[in-house]
């Protein structure tokens, strides 16, 4: 793989990467506008409006991952008496049960992939707006890595799902979403769109842009 | 594996069809088509270019009807069978969004119902359909954009993550009731290793070259 030129964008040479199937189009820079003569798509330069969705989405997920964690999002009832449990409740509750394994799988999926997401795109956010410009490359793989882990926070909707379904003993023990539920899929809902409209170039651009650029 | 080249051109004609640019950093390239089954990287951060899959078109139009056969059996028949006490009780994964449906949450089982049946079953027909074109090399006008909603429809499929969730309900139940697999646990497996087989087999960018090749509007 060999670059043109170490710092040469597409955009430099007024190319647009398309969005959806990555062809290169030459675009007018004055509209920064135009459509994939291959699939269709509309093109751009960069993702349009990213920063300002991002930051929506994230604090969106920000906010909501308050009553996803103090609410309770699982209600067991048990002969007659009803307990509900918290995400971190759960978690507890396999630790002291010895089941260390699941445990960790339930307290990676459910709370520390969703905060270090929520962590990390704030970092990646406020290091484009404030041009830090160190540690390029490992903001870069930091967001694939979100991009990657989005989807598996929703491990613990699909795991009530199926206790709701078998254990579903009428009048002995039942056990049921509850409260938190529709907050902890909005979290994920939001982050995963997060890294959707996120998009990776603006940390590139933010980062060179204070060299003197050889052509425009 | 890292395709690599010599000599990078000192003085660039800015030819397209010679040209990629990288989409995580925008960083313009010369092209270079990896060999059979290797992937590149952007030389500046990394991110995979290109991941090039031998008979790509083959492979997920197979993976895709194997997923397609599996589908009603996997969703519809019981995955298991929990018995406590005398008591048994059986589950479906489509009993899963029925159930959260009638307690009230209707958001979360409209999340359910579209990451665990609705998205993948749409992305098996899209990959199908697509796929079984390609291998007619026939390009009808509305391919492109079902190949786009497949690309857009991708990471939201989510049949893996609710394996994983199978697992976790079984290691949290065994102790407390004897569990029995049903029929429809294995189908589950069988359909979401065809579903994960046909995107890991789908080269994108071979898919989008034999569109554009057989484009007659």
């Amino acid at each position: 793989m060999s670059a043109l030129n170490a710092t040469m964008t597409a955009r430099d040479a007024r190319l647009a990467l398309c969005h959806d199937c990555r062809k290169l189009v030459p675009i007018p820079p004055e509209t920064g506008a135009g459509f994939c003569p291959r699939c269709g798509s509309s093109l751009h330069f960069r993702k349009p409006e990213s920063l300002n969705r991002t930051w929506a989405l994230v604090l969106t997920a920000l906010v909501l991952s308050f009553p996803a964690n103090i609410l309770p999002i699982m209600k067991v009832s048990f002969l007659g008496n009803s307990s509900s449990s918290t995400i971190m409740d759960g978690i507890i509750y396999f630790f002291q049960e010895g089941s260390y394994g699941i445990g960790l799988v339930i307290l990676t999926a459910s709370i520390l992939v969703p905060c270090f997401k929520i962590i990390c795109m704030l970092l990646i956010l406020l290091s484009i707006h404030f041009r830090w410009q160190s540690w390029l490359h490992h903001k870069a793989i930091l967001f694939r890595i979100i991009e990657f882990i989005g989807r598996w926070s929703m491990l613990d909707i699909f795991v009530i799902s199926l206790l709701q379904v078998l254990v579903n003993f009428t009048n002995i023990t039942t056990i049921s979403a509850d409260s938190a539920a529709p907050y902890f899929a909005g979290v994920v809902l939001s982050t995963m769109f997060a890294a959707i409209t996120f998009d990776p170039r603006l940390l590139w651009d933010a980062g060179i842009s204070t060299r003197p650029q050889q052509s425009r | 594996m890292v395709a690599n080249i010599a000599n990078p051109d000192p003085e660039p004609e800015l030819d397209l069809n010679q040209l990629m640019a990288c989409p995580g950093c925008d960083l313009l390239l010369k092209k270079v088509a990896p060999a059979p089954g290797e992937r590149i990287y952007c030389p500046r951060c990394d991110e995979v270019l290109h991941t090039s899959k031998k008979n790509t078109v083959d492979n997920s139009l197979a993976l895709s009807l194997t997923g397609l056969l599996l589908f009603p059996f996997a969703i519809f028949l019981p995955i298991m069978t929990l018995d406590t006490m005398g008591l048994k009780n059986t589950g479906t994964i489509f009993d899963g969004v029925i159930s959260t449906w009638n307690s009230g949450y209707f958001f979360v089982a409209l999340i359910l119902a579209l990451t665990s049946i609705i998205f993948p079953l749409i992305k098996l027909l899209l990959l199908a359909y697509i796929s079984l074109n390609l291998k007619f090399s026939r390009v009808p006008r509305h391919l492109p954009a079902l190949l786009r909603a497949y690309i857009h429809l991708d990471e939201w499929g989510m049949l893996e993550v609710f394996m994983i969730g199978i697992l976790v309900t079984i290691i949290k139940m065994h102790h407390m009731a004897n569990i029995h697999y049903d029929i429809g646990f294995f189908c589950f497996i069988a359909l979401m290793a065809a579903a994960l087989g046909s995107s890991i087999t789908l080269d994108k960018e071979e898919f989008w070259v034999e569109i554009e090749k057989g484009k007659k509007f």
